[in-house]
């Protein structure tokens, strides 16, 4: 496991999921992506399927429909994969919290390794999450 | 046809079917009509007028529901809403999909979130509620209760 996680360390490839957001958060993940705060510097990319990530990121409150899916795409991502949870939405619901269509929030639905606060967070803030990220990965690995 | 015309033309033809005529703005028209003549009004608007039709709206407004049917007429840069108000016990209208095709899919979200029956639409099936949602518990209505003992209504914190 701890070798496993070690080598995607080097090349997280990301997989974006909206679960029913605004957009705004998923405009803000674009935003990291291209040239100007350029996360592919720390290595991440894109990935077209679930298939090929490493990493999980998750946009918007999960609503009835979607948890169903993201529960789904979840069981077919290759395992060790780390989920992180982006924008208030997908932390605590935010404003949709006694909404009729979003019953659970995500990390009672499937297990967060981070937690990146805001609406939407500002890319550095999303920068910051995935360094984060990286490095408790580095930790673990480290004790093992 | 301007916009004096226009107005002046359906308060003349619908007489005894328009309740009130609330003109808001040079923008804006509010027209509340009788449930039962939807109809045939709407496709007056529709046909003979050239209007577009946009969108429709239910609010639940404690003791009617309220559809409101937004046409556009383009040239002159005026919108009619026509509005019908639905006592609650008797939650029943006309559809008009016969008339355009584009109130097909909107007519069902009310149908589904508000409850209210379209008589003579042709596919009257959910649109947006998940399977598992209950038959005849409307989300958008003011006394809607929450059903689901497993949701969770607080931050964890």
């Amino acid at each position: 496991m701890s070798f496993k996680l070690k080598a995607l360390l080097k090349s997280p490839w990301v997989f974006h999921l909206s679960t029913g957001s605004c957009n705004n958060c998923d405009i803000e993940v674009l935003d990291c992506l291209t040239p100007r705060f350029d996360v592919e510097r720390f290595g991440m990319l894109l990935a077209p399927s679930i298939k090929h990530a490493d990493v999980l990121l998750i946009t918007g409150s999960c609503n009835r429909k979607s948890a169903e899916r993201l529960k789904r795409l979840y069981e077919q991502a290759p395992k060790p994969i780390l989920v992180v949870a982006i924008g208030e939405c997908s932390l605590s619901r935010g404003m949709f919290m006694q909404s009729y269509n979003c019953p659970i929030p995500l990390d009672k639905i499937i297990p967060v390794d981070v937690y990146i606060p805001g609406c939407p967070p500002k890319p550095e803030a999303i920068i910051a999450g995935v360094v984060k990220l990286i490095e408790k990965i580095k930790s673990k690995t480290k004790k093992k | 046809m301007n916009r004096e015309k226009i107005l002046k033309n359906i308060k003349e033809k619908f007489k005894g079917d328009i309740i009130e005529l609330f003109d808001k703005s040079p923008k804006r028209v509010y027209i509340e009509i009788k449930p039962q003549t939807i109809v045939k009004v709407a496709s007056y608007i529709f046909k003979d007028l050239g209007a577009r039709f946009n969108i429709a709206s239910g609010v639940d407004t404690r003791f009617n529901i309220e559809i409101l049917y937004h046409f556009t007429i383009e040239d002159i840069n005026l919108l009619i809403s026509l509005r019908v108000k639905l006592p609650k016990d008797n939650l029943e209208i006309d559809s008009l999909v016969k008339v355009f095709e584009g109130a097909n899919w909107i007519e069902r979200e009310i149908h589904e979130l508000l409850g209210v029956k379209f008589k003579g639409h042709p596919d009257l099936r959910r649109l947006l509620l998940p399977d598992e949602w209950p038959e005849g518990v409307y989300p958008l209505r003011a006394d809607y209760k929450e059903w689901d003992n497993n949701a969770i209504r607080d931050r964890g914190v």
